[in-house]
């Protein structure tokens, strides 16, 4: 009964309680399947995704909605949202023409499962987490072991963050370490603020928030007096970094530099009750002797303690923020937004729906690939991006039409690589240079000073080229996309680009120009690149383009696909 | 500042602005956005004034160009000579800006704190900002990001410097991204201006054709912000493609060469001034290895005539196009050098007492500011720090630095450091 009292907590209006006590009580009595849930659904509550569409219903009044999106438009979504990549044109055929009603769950059930799902939330999470920092001295490669290992199974959110935070440096958690960095107290305090609790805490450092009320210099100090006792250390013979704690015996003193006066904390989380910092006899204040390079550890744990309590099921702020972030990628704009100001001056849009999602989080374990299923299944998420019949203007949080998202610099290095067909070609290059011993390194800035005038040589060399252009510089969060005209410039007229609208055995301009009829063109370009068939006037266009290029057929089909890469429609998720 | 704009501050309006507006200035479309409060937006909108940063990077010896005391026990070898102002001397290696003394003015009394490079040339540059927590953005992103640019057509902040150039967002610090530098390494612009030479002009535009199609469709039925962002992006890529002739220093008239010289920053200001005509808000042109801790003497003979020469060519070079009134040129370092000098036969830094140049832009012609030991060492009037020069830079630039703040999240950030005020000496 402890979780129908949560609810109520939750809860606002009386039908809201009586629908969540009975689903609760459902998925206690019937371990809640779906098929459980739809078999009783006539006296059930509704599930999490009908209930997010009754909650931006009932905010948007009189506003009209844009219809569901075309299955094109859904199955283009969903692949870039799930896996990072646009669909393979066969992939858009067999579902366009796939009669069944449940394709869209099934689809969604098929993408959230696969190994490229993994991969490219590893993606995501790595740049929310990391901003593009190659930080402290956990390898990427094994970060990203860790995300994608757990990713793969069943990805419970806190767990996986309770891990960043405990950094026990042992074990198959070790990478997770990375995330805490070099161990610098100050950064450790504002990442965590940021990304664990929307709190941008920057400013309390030094005194309370001018303008946010809630946020006060005793947060900053409480959570800095879980983590000023860690610093790296070397354990000597396996010459290994790890995150180890000193004994904290006293408080941190503070002062804000507007009101003079000392001011002390123990470790507290924002809104939370101070941890009492224990008094050790002489003698027994450590568990286990120094050893090698580290030193004795203390039995008292500050950073574990705040890996357990942040990522506690009572904390709200820790699941209210965490279901932003991800409504967030997902949508385009968190329910609010900036996803670093949770406070009351920057209110959500759909306060209940926040809290709903934030509860919902819980009760089911922080499973994030639930958390993610239900957002998808929802209307709001499968809304067309187009505007309805005679409406000009949208309130974006209103959800009333669904927001065109930019794609990230990886999705849009696959998507390119899928649309021009050159994705085995390009795992083939990295394949080969991974096996060629004597490679050079690589001059990437001069590759962008005309210096380098070579081919990048590695999948890996182009990620980091299509990151340095289309991504943030390291350190800034990756929320708002602004086109850029470095952007432009470079899908304009960068050589890889061009390289890859070459005909190579199978990939797309191969395939095009061995295709005779200009109808059967257009249809395989708009499908392998806008991963939909064309409209008549479309193949009409591509038709007129080619008679007129007759004597530069190849090249004209290039210019076709540059044009259609080149496209907003391409460059969003949309 | 009214409420409303504070409430603005904290949340989602602002950011919704700035969402929406999308475009970096970087791409040369700076609106007056969210981090400025509107009735200040409107009263700095439509200035052409322009700026150039000379950037002696390391430090150049005031003794040995814009203050010879040779009559002090801290000088070298060098004599003074007198320039267009009776009683005024400097350097003799500073003959050409000798004669152009009475266009320019000299602050002979810079005083700040930072004695290392490191730290310094962020500092410098930024105006030693107070900490707030945050990286102040550097001048050239200051005044990108509060005046836009003058040509919406091309980039207002553009950099020439020797070595790697590219988008450069480091300077833009905390307004983010797009108020960066387009940097033009060894005064080359970024390789993507140029068409790879396998796609013809013709094949170019109609390709382009095919694009801007393939984006009407997607915008029926759409909100277009978001398409008009992407299609505004491709416009100004095209703009700087088609005026990729301000970047060619091989356009340029020799005899313009001969008398800027032929060294790295003489050609690079003389693109600077190429870049000033053609519009671009802020130019800033990098010299380096001005970092004399040993052999002063000779480094500063062979490097102080590669200011001198170029400077007074560019002073005459606006005034003679009636563009100097608009044009503020700054000259200066992260600090100046050592009166002793050590046993290397160099001077070290010196950020107590230092001299900056500057012309055109509203600065009073010919005055010459601030009073020294006689020795050099120390002010003995008042002393500048770089928060005076900055409130004189933005007073100058017609943008009040006591009323106009950026806002960034929650936080109302001043400009220039509230503690300072512009340096009216030198102002016309």
């Amino acid at each position: 009964m402890q979780v129908i009292g949560k609810v109520l907590d939750f809860s606002t209006t009386r039908k809201r309680v009586c629908n969540a006590v009975l689903r609760s009580l459902l998925a206690n009595v019937t371990g809640f399947t779906m098929g459980a849930v739809f078999t009783l659904r006539l006296f059930a509550a509704p599930v999490l995704h009908e209930q997010i569409d009754e909650l931006v219903r009932a905010k948007a009044g009189d506003v009209p909605f844009a219809e569901t999106a075309d299955d094109a438009s859904f199955l283009r979504r969903v692949t870039l949202d799930l896996t990072g990549n646009i669909p393979a044109p066969g992939k858009v055929n067999t579902f366009l023409e796939d009669p069944s009603s449940d394709k869209r769950t099934d689809r969604i059930d098929k993408l959230i499962s696969s190994n490229d799902f993994a991969v490219h939330w590893a993606d995501r999470l790595t740049v929310m987490l990391l901003e593009r920092q190659d930080q402290g001295t956990v390898p990427n490669e094994q970060w990203r072991h860790f995300l994608e290992s757990s990713l793969r199974e069943k990805p419970l959110w806190d767990l996986m963050v309770r891990h960043m935070i405990e950094a026990k440096g042992h074990g198959p958690a070790r990478p997770a370490m990375k995330f805490l960095g070099t161990a610098n107290h100050h950064t450790m305090t504002e990442n965590i603020a940021r990304l664990f609790l929307g709190m941008d805490l920057t400013c309390a450092r030094c005194h309370d928030h001018p303008s946010v009320e809630a946020w006060k210099q005793s947060d900053y100090w409480g959570l800095f007096a879980y983590l000023n006792q860690t610093r790296q250390a070397t354990h000597k013979a396996e010459n290994q970094v790890y995150l180890v704690e000193d004994l904290a015996t006293t408080k941190v003193e503070f002062e804000s530099v507007f009101n003079p006066g000392q001011k002390t904390t123990g470790p507290r989380l924002p809104h939370g009750k101070e941890v009492e910092i224990p008094a050790f006899e002489e003698g027994d204040q450590y568990e286990k002797p120094a050893e090698d390079g580290l030193p004795a550890v203390p039995r008292f744990h500050p950073r574990e303690l705040l890996a357990r309590d942040l990522t506690a099921a009572d904390n709200s702020l820790f699941a209210r923020n965490s279901v932003n972030r991800m409504w967030f990628l997902l949508m385009g704009q968190g329910l609010f937004h900036p996803l670093d100001e949770m406070h009351d001056h920057n209110p959500p849009s759909h306060p209940q729906l926040l809290n709903l999602l934030g509860h919902e989080f819980v009760a089911h374990a922080f499973d994030l690939k639930w958390l993610l299923r239900e957002i998808m299944l929802s209307e709001t998420y499968q809304r067309d991006s187009r505007l309805p019949e005679g409406i000009s203007q949208v309130d974006h949080t209103r959800y009333q039409v669904s927001s065109p998202k930019n794609l990230t610099p990886e999705q849009l290095l696959r998507a390119v690589l899928r649309a021009t067909g050159n994705t085995r070609y390009a795992t083939a290059l990295q394949a080969e240079h991974e096996a060629n011993a004597e490679a050079k390194k690589f001059d990437r800035k001069g590759y962008f000073t005309g210096n380098n005038t070579d081919l990048p040589p590695s999948l890996d060399e182009i990620k980091s080229i299509f990151a340095m252009t289309f991504g943030q510089s390291p350190g800034e969060a990756e929320v708002d996309f602004t086109p850029g005209l470095n952007k432009a410039l470079f899908l304009m007229n960068d050589r890889l680009i061009q390289h890859w609208l070459q005909p190579r055995e199978g990939n797309l301009i191969d395939r095009l120009q061995k295709t005779a009829e200009a109808k059967e063109v257009a249809r395989k370009l708009y499908l392998s690149v806008l991963s939909r068939l064309p409209e008549a006037e479309e193949q009409l266009a591509v038709a007129d383009y080619l008679q007129q290029n007759e004597s530069r057929q190849t090249d004209a089909l290039g210019d076709l696909a540059w044009a259609l890469l080149n496209s907003a429609e391409f460059r969003f998720n949309h | 500042m009214n409420p409303a704009s504070q409430n603005l501050a904290c949340g989602s309006p602002a950011h919704a602005i700035s969402r929406r507006q999308m475009l970096g200035t970087l791409g040369g479309l700076a609106g007056f956005g969210s981090l400025l409060h509107p009735a200040i937006a409107k009263q700095i909108r439509n200035q052409h004034k322009q700026v150039c940063l000379i950037w002696l990077d390391g430090g150049i010896s005031q003794y040995e160009s814009w203050h010879p005391l040779p009559d002090s026990k801290f000088a070298g070898p060098f004599r003074s000579i007198n320039t267009s102002i009776p009683g005024i001397s400097f350097s003799e290696l500073m003959p050409q800006t000798a004669k152009i003394a009475h266009k320019i003015s000299v602050i002979r009394t810079m005083a700040t704190k930072d004695p290392n490079h490191s730290t310094g040339v962020p500092r410098i540059q930024r105006g030693d900002p107070l900490d707030r927590g945050v990286d102040y953005p550097y001048l050239g992103s200051a005044i990108a990001r509060l005046l836009g640019p003058v040509n919406p057509e091309l980039p207002p902040y553009i950099w020439i410097k020797p070595g790697n150039g590219g988008f450069i967002q480091r300077d833009a610090g905390f307004l983010g991204a797009q108020y960066g530098v387009l940097a033009l390494g060894d005064g080359r612009p970024p390789i993507h201006i140029h068409r790879p030479e396998m796609i013809s002009a013709e094949v170019d535009m109609a390709r382009d054709v095919l694009r801007q199609k393939a984006n009407e469709r997607f915008t029926t039925y759409r909100n277009t912000s978001d398409v008009d962002a992407y299609e505004t992006s491709y416009k100004m890529a095209r703009q700087l493609m088609a005026r990729k002739e301000i970047f060619d220093d091989n356009l340029l008239d020799p005899k313009d060469r001969t008398r800027y010289g032929s060294h790295p920053l003489g050609r690079h200001m003389l693109q600077a001034r190429q870049l000033l005509e053609a519009g671009v808000r802020f130019v800033k042109v990098n010299s380096y290895h001005w970092d004399t801790h040993g052999d002063n003497f000779n480094m500063s003979q062979r490097l102080v005539p590669q200011i001198d020469q170029p400077f007074a060519a560019l002073v005459n070079d606006l005034d003679d196009r009636g563009m100097l009134d608009d044009t503020l040129v700054i000259v200066m370092s992260e600090f100046g050098r050592t009166p002793i000098i050590n046993s290397r036969m160099g001077r070290d830094h010196w950020p107590d007492c230092w001299s900056i140049a500057l012309a055109g832009g509203g600065t009073r012609p010919g005055a010459i500011v601030g009073e020294t030991t006689s020795d050099g060492a120390f002010v003995d009037s008042e002393g500048y720090d770089i928060g005076h020069l900055f409130h004189t830079i933005f007073t100058l630039l017609g943008i009040n630095p006591q009323e106009t703040h950026y806002h960034n999240k929650s936080q109302r950030l001043a400009i220039a450091r509230d503690d300072c005020q512009p340096i009216r000496e030198v102002m016309l």
